[in-house]
């Protein structure tokens, strides 16, 4: 466990490495918040509420399902695997002692982990400085779950993107996988628009697969909304983690001995 | 005299075989492959037989796609053989286990394990981790390759910002910091110039005498392998064709010096007797020479023609492996 840290550590330290690149960050960060405020401004225009949403209440969504969709990280982990597999230089980690699925858990964990203290920053200067109201559930129990949503919503998306890394053993190409995947996520997860503007039958749908959880409802949670899907929710994504940890094991073991380690 | 420890690495029949697509050329060709994809099978590895022993320096030598660096992927365990037996530390090497993997280490000339943005001294600290580095140990071997290789100065200096031979450096030491039994090396040197060269084999020498490594390396600089290896194996065309002395190897097979002369007007240069030529204009020469011969013709030379420069070269060790494998060939037919 101890070098699982030290590997986030690390990955931790290279993502402040630089200076610039931090503090664009920040700025993109609190711009992001900026045109949040404008663009939804100008939908509500004289109404009070859009969808059942008030003002505050959407832009509280916004903050939080933005700030969740910043932190997960693990598109990188599919690019990263599949061209590491592909130049040779996966390589590395086999012949050090590690397991190197849980290495690029520790890495990802490790590069997000600087974000949620720039988001708190930006988020309370809105606050503080323009009176931005913030809705925040209240209830302990349902902000516990919604923590713990995130974990497990986390790591499914590490698990689900090394899967599609390791792809590239068998495949030459696997962009087109990503490509597909980053489409259906990015439209499942609520990171583009609330799923309640869905036809209810959909989001039905989407309930039984993992990404209705990673990011949108940990959202509604935290806004006080949904209250009742919590406890599914975690056990949604619990079993959906448990597969492909299991798929993954099985998957890494059958295609690793297709590598042909080229390129050293 | 020299005490050579147990057998630690045996090799039976090995052999591997790569599955290779190929494509004809041109639009036509990337149309058809659509439809009709054709592969090829490469034999990079075949019943190759290796026995090394505990504290022995081996060098690997053979010209590119020879089969070196398959060899290395097999006995690190990163590819699996297509057939035939292996044991390394008394392991299958492509099990990948902890166990095994913690008594070796390999070095890869031009793949790095330091993170680029950090200071080399990050990455030691991940690795004390990742082999579970008592507290003690770690700085005892961290203080002996720092002062060994004289980079105290630069521990805490962004790896980006090194040069190739102080990161070469840095690399061997991540390799060393846990004690390997065995380190592979795979082109160590390249790239590098005579003076990095030169720390590189002393810190390889020192770390194979007194800490009793056993080091498999390849090179394609036959300095590397003549003064480090006292045994090479010689490869080539993914055989084995040469497994023994290196000295004896290169006094029966390193028959020829390669000299290159710069005139310092247009000379008509006479070739001397018994010397093959390279290349010739009126300004530069270079041809081969018999070793025998060598000191004569040089000497010779001097007197005869008004000279800018002189170089004298080593066979390289692609000649070297053609003559081993041109007098197999014969002994065959």
């Amino acid at each position: 466990m101890k070098k699982y840290l030290e590997i986030a550590k690390i990955h931790f330290k290279a993502q402040i490495a630089y200076r610039f690149d931090v503090a664009m960050t920040m700025v993109f960060t609190i711009s992001k918040i900026l045109f949040a405020y404008i663009l939804w401004d100008a939908v509500f225009g004289q109404n009070e509420t859009v969808a059942g949403f008030t003002f505050p209440m959407m832009f509280s969504y916004y903050i939080i399902s933005s700030f969740l969709y910043q932190i997960e990280m693990s598109d990188r982990v599919s690019w990263e695997v599949s061209a590491r597999i592909r130049d040779g230089s996966f390589s590395k980690y086999m012949v050090i002692p590690v397991n190197p699925q849980r290495y690029f858990i520790a890495q990802t964990l490790g590069a997000m982990m600087f974000y949620p203290l720039f988001i708190f920053a930006s988020t309370a200067a809105w606050v503080v400085l323009f009176r931005v109201k913030l809705v925040i559930a209240c209830d302990t129990a349902v902000i516990a779950a919604a923590l713990i949503m995130t974990v497990l919503g986390l790591l499914f998306m590490i698990q689900l993107n090394y899967l599609l890394g390791i792809l590239a053993f068998r495949f030459q190409d696997i962009s087109v996988f990503l490509m597909i995947k980053g489409n259906i996520v990015a439209f499942i997860t609520g990171a583009l628009v609330p799923l309640v503007l869905l036809p209810r039958g959909i989001v039905s749908v989407m309930r039984f697969f993992p990404f209705y959880y990673v990011t949108y409802l940990p959202s509604m949670l935290l806004i006080g909304r949904n209250k009742e899907e919590a406890l599914t929710g975690i056990a949604v994504l619990a079993a959906w983690l448990l597969l492909f940890t299991i798929l993954n094991k099985y998957a890494y073991s059958k295609f690793r001995v297709m590598y042909d380690g080229v390129g050293i | 005299m020299e005490v050579q420890g147990k057998m630690i690495i045996q090799a039976k029949k090995l052999s591997k075989t790569y599955k290779l697509f190929e494509k004809e050329a041109g639009l036509r060709g990337s149309i058809k492959s659509l439809f009709n994809r054709k592969y090829i099978y490469k034999t990079a590895l075949s019943d190759f037989d290796l026995e090394v022993n505990e504290r022995e320096f081996v060098g690997l030598i053979g010209p590119n796609g020879a089969g070196k660096t398959t060899l290395i992927k097999l006995l690190t365990g990163i590819i699996a053989p297509t057939s035939g037996e292996l044991s390394v530390l008394g392991y299958y090497p492509n099990n990948l286990e902890y166990a095994f993997k913690k008594q070796y280490a390999v070095v890869m000339g031009q793949k790095s394990q330091l993170f680029s943005e950090l200071s080399a001294a990050d990455t030691f600290l991940l690795f004390k981790e990742l082999y579970g580095i008592p507290t003690d140990e770690y700085q005892r071997n961290l203080d002996y390759f720092v002062k060994l290789f004289d980079v105290e100065k630069l521990l805490n200096v962004q790896v980006r910002t090194l040069s190739l031979g102080e990161r070469m450096k840095m690399e061997l030491i991540v390799a060393l910091l846990h004690n390997p039994r065995v380190l592979f090396l795979d082109e160590p040197t390249i790239g590098l110039d005579a003076v990095a060269q030169k720390q590189i084999r002393m810190f390889l020498r020192e770390v194979n005498k007194t800490r009793g490594t056993t080091i498999i390396l390849t090179s394609h600089y036959m300095e590397d392998i003549k003064s480090l290896c006292k045994r090479c194996v010689v490869v080539n065309r993914g055989e084995k064709i040469y497994d023994g002395s290196t000295d004896a190897l290169f006094e029966k097979y390193q028959t020829h010096k390669k000299i290159s002369l710069s005139f310092s007007e247009a000379t008509d240069f006479v070739l001397p007797q018994g010397c093959t030529l390279v290349d010739q204009n009126p300004q530069k020469c270079t041809f081969m020479v018999p070793v025998e011969a060598s000191r004569e013709v040089v000497y010779s030379l001097i007197q005869q023609y008004n000279l800018r420069d002189i170089i004298i070269q080593e066979d390289d060790i692609g000649s070297v492996v053609e003559r081993i494998y041109g007098d197999r060939q014969v002994k065959r037919s």
